[in-house]
């Protein structure tokens, strides 16, 4: 019995040891394949949302998870190359400063305070350098690194990429911050993004442009400034010439292989759905039934005051004047009793029946112009605007978490209701790498966006 | 207890020492104590009374990878021990024999890696449950016999976790624990046993549903915002998870006097598992709810084996098994990442005397690789669940000692 024991017990110990540490492999029937793109040096155009701007601002943090850098990780593992960002040197990482979340109030509103302003706990090591641009706007401290992949630039727009499109009157490199800093002092008054984009030698690119000549005008709550000649909806004329320009040089005429994106709708965005003129009418009710929301619509020349309907979308700034307190007047701001007896929200935070609807078909208008080009150029097209309505109207559940629009607890919006988070980002990195996969026969890996930080709460 | 244990769901078919060497046949035998498991009728044909311990050590390996991913997570290694006990007592000429069956048949343990891709839907689980099944079986001629025993779930605990989709101010993801033990609940193990010929016996049993359920569970939070504290208020949890009810029939060949085959064939009522449904004593993600779908399908075992004699002392054993998944596809959760599974066993019994022996029994499954897409999940309105390819392996040793008196 000894001798069957000490042969059969350590005998089947090791053998379920040998079987059972064979871990299945699951890895080796996967192939990755860069189909029929060269990688090698990917060059992305765009705004804000290229750049990885969130939750108000500019900073290293944030520009590690722009989708452009996102994918260029993902393009490393089929051929792809260093992927160059303008970051900000390491002391002054937090850029052009972002906004810092400090909790709710006992109403439920969240406390969102910017840079310098008061009652803000974060200290920031920001990259000013004191001095103002002609256009009002803090200057910041110049790019001084290698030459960027990344040539997204915060609110840029196509009428402000092309300096022929205003007759040259209003040099951009003298007007936006964010462009100043990537040009030379003889650069700035002379260079527009066309020609600093036409230095580039992709060999393939991604064209995110069209954004903010909607979306600058839409977030003013329609309201254009006359000192700011970016300020309004572009028209379609221009932005024609402009667009077919921009994607016949970074294409370089259809010969580089690229993707343009669309343009989302503005009201699949928390910056106008997290503010409901619903709950703003319930919440002057609760206090007086007699009350309702009233609203300044019209134009600058010609304005009107109306009572606020559900067709209106009220924007995330008006949440905090909202309710306040107007000399002169007995009415809470918003808040009346008839459209003379008020104290109306300024136009500015207001985006009314009429201004969405022009907006939308201005959208649509930019988008059939996007999409008309980037077939003359044999440029592939990631449809933003169909994905953004998606996510806004269903959510979206990604590796069994759900997500959505909301501000905040959706995740997938950072503080500035606008621009996506970490996550978000993420998120789009992969749509653009499933058309690049449908189109150009990859195999690029996508990410798992929940590795990306979503919104930190406090 | 892995869930990768030799049967399909979170079922354990770990119950009778020689049996497991013979792929899991028993119902049709009257092998031994462990009969009182597999067809409690067949306890009365079992003529030597005596008492039997096993134990196994499961060790599973899990694999999964993302879809759309190129890096596959493992799950922890960890080691369970499924045992088993049973002893049988009555007169030695006697119709009568009673006996005291303790059984592990439900139970999982798996850990998956750190950062998981499926880190929202569950990061480990660890469910145990602890049958005692007291059994009298009566033999009514040389030929037929019944029996029935009353089971009773004695232990039934859970922990299952997960991370939650909310992060603090330092970018660490709030973790939920759940943690719970059953109420004990009440079944029957029934059959009977029918044995025409020296050659040839039939059987049928049939082990009734045990609900676990978990009343008043503790609900843990780490690294909860204290921004969002009122939206996670829970500390209490309830939940009812069902142990289905098995319905078997088996036959016992015996060409020879060394020569033994069994054949069965099990189906589990897993279709009573709907869906998973949580009741919370304050909010977990703004909701004092959480429901979960599975609907389970009812899922049939095959099961062919043998035993050989090879001296007086010395018996070896084979077997092989084919278990049919309850699991829906595109409904694969990571806490029961089942397939389809074949089984293959071995086992030997070394009597040292006319009452002690050692038994012992090696069984290696290899579930079927199985794969669910995203779209598969916004179909099935299972998107509380990863798209992915989920492939496992078990190897078992086991070993028991017996005593008959």
């Amino acid at each position: 019995m000894n001798s069957f024991t000490k042969r059969t017990l350590p005998a089947l110990g090791l053998l379920g040891l040998a079987l059972g540490a064979c871990q299945p492999d699951l890895e080796k029937d996967i192939k990755v394949s860069n189909g029929s793109v060269d990688f090698s040096n990917y060059v992305a155009i765009g705004n804000s949302l290229t750049a990885g701007y969130q939750s108000g601002g500019l900073f290293n943090a944030g520009q590690l998870n722009s989708y452009p850098n996102i994918l260029s990780q993902q393009f490393a593992k089929v051929g792809g190359g260093t992927f160059v960002q303008p970051l900000f040197a390491d002391n002054q990482k937090d850029g052009s400063g972002y906004l810092n979340f400090q909790g709710f109030t006992n109403t439920g509103s969240p406390i969102l305070l910017s840079p310098g302003q008061a009652g803000n706990t974060r200290t920031y090591q920001l990259a000013l350098t004191g001095q103002r641009l002609p256009s009002g706007e803090n200057q910041l401290a110049a790019y001084a690194g290698a030459q960027p992949n990344n040539l997204g630039i915060p609110g840029i727009s196509v009428l402000s990429s092309v300096s022929a499109l205003t007759g040259g009157l209003a040099p951009y490199g003298l007007l936006n911050p964010f462009f100043n800093r990537l040009l030379t002092a003889t650069e700035q008054p002379t260079v527009d993004y066309l020609t600093y984009i036409s230095r580039t030698t992709p060999t393939f690119f991604t064209n995110w442009l069209g954004n903010n000549d909607v979306l600058t005008y839409a977030t003013n709550g329609g309201v254009s400034s006359a000192t700011n000649p970016f300020s309004g909806l572009t028209d379609t004329t221009r932005f024609g010439t402009g667009y077919r320009a921009i994607t016949r040089t970074i294409s370089k005429n259809g010969t580089v292989k690229g993707i343009s994106a669309t343009i989302p709708n503005v009201t699949n965005i928390p910056y106008f759905i997290a503010v409901r003129v619903a709950d703003i009418k319930a919440r002057f009710k609760a206090s007086n039934p007699a009350l309702s929301l009233y609203i300044v619509t019209g134009t600058a020349a010609m304005p009107m005051v109306r009572e606020a309907t559900d067709n209106d979308l009220l924007t995330l700034p008006s949440a905090s004047v909202i309710g306040g307190v107007t000399t002169g007047n007995p009415f809470p701001v918003g808040a009346g009793l008839s459209a003379t007896q008020s104290n109306p929200l300024p136009s500015q935070y207001v985006l009314d029946a009429t201004e969405i609807s022009t907006v939308l078909a201005r959208t649509t208008q930019l988008n059939t112009i996007i999409n008309k080009t980037a077939r003359q150029y044999n440029v592939a097209v990631a449809d933003m605007n169909m994905f953004f309505s998606n996510i806004a109207s269903r959510g979206i559940a990604i590796n069994a978490t759900n997500n959505s629009a909301s501000f905040l607890q959706g995740n997938l919006f950072s503080l500035d209701g606008v621009h996506p988070t970490a996550r978000g980002y993420a998120l789009i990195a992969n749509e653009f790498i499933r058309v690049i996969n449908t189109t150009y026969s990859a195999s690029v890996p996508t990410v798992d966006p929940n590795n990306y930080d979503a919104v930190l709460f406090p | 207890m892995s869930t990768a244990a030799s049967a399909g769901g979170f079922q354990v078919n770990l119950a009778g020492q020689r049996n497991i060497g013979m792929g899991g046949v028993g119902v049709g035998l009257s092998l031994d104590q462990a009969a009182m498991f597999y067809n409690p009728g067949a306890l009365a044909m079992v003529r030597k009374n005596g008492v039997q311990v096993g134990v196994n050590a499961t060790f599973a390996r899990v694999s999964f990878v993302p879809q759309g991913g190129t890096t596959q997570s493992n799950a922890q290694h960890d080691t369970v021990t499924p045992f088993n006990l049973y002893a049988s007592f009555g007169p030695t000429d006697g119709k009568l024999r009673f006996g005291i069956a303790v059984y592990t048949p439900f139970g999982s343990k798996l850990r998956y890696q750190d950062n998981w891709t499926g880190r929202y839907a569950l990061t480990q689980i660890d469910l145990k449950s602890i049958f005692i099944q007291p059994t009298v079986s009566y033999a009514l001629t040389d030929q037929i016999s019944i029996g029935a025993g009353l089971v009773i779930l004695g232990y039934g605990s859970v922990n299952l976790q997960r991370d939650i989709p909310v992060q603090d101010g330092s970018g660490n993801t709030t973790h939920l624990e759940l943690d719970g033990k059953a109420k004990n609940k009440l079944g029957y193990n029934a059959g009977i046993y029918f044995k025409p010929s020296d050659k040839l016996s039939v059987g049928i049993s049939y082990r009734s549903q045990v609900d676990a359920t978990v009343s008043g569970g503790s609900v843990a939070f780490r690294n909860l915002p204290s921004s969002v504290a009122s939206s996670f208020s829970a500390t209490k949890f309830d939940v009812t998870l069902p142990l289905p009810a098995t319905t078997s029939v088996g036959i016992g060949v015996t060409p020879s006097e060394k020569l033994t085959i069994g054949l069965d064939a099990n189906l589990v009522s897993w279709s009573r598992y709907k869906s998973l449904d949580f009741a919370f004593n304050g909010t977990v993600g703004g909701s004092t709810t959480s429901t979960s779908k599975r609907y389970y399908q009812d899922a049939l075992t095959f099961r062919l084996g043998g035993q050989y004699l090879l001296t007086e002392g010395l018996a070896v054993r084979a077997g092989v098994s084919y278990d049919f998944t309850p699991v829906k596809d595109g409904y694969i959760t990571p806490e029961t990442p089942d397939a389809d599974r074949v089984g293959l066993a071995a086992g030997a019994t070394y009597n040292v005397n006319d009452q002690f022996g050692i038994d012992v029994s090696f069984l290696y499954e290899m579930l079927q690789k199985r794969s669910q897409t995203q779209s598969d999940l916004l179909s099935n309105g299972t998107t509380d669940r990863v798209a992915g390819t989920y492939k496992t392996t078990a190897a078992v040793p086991g070993i028991g000692v017996h005593y008959n008196f």
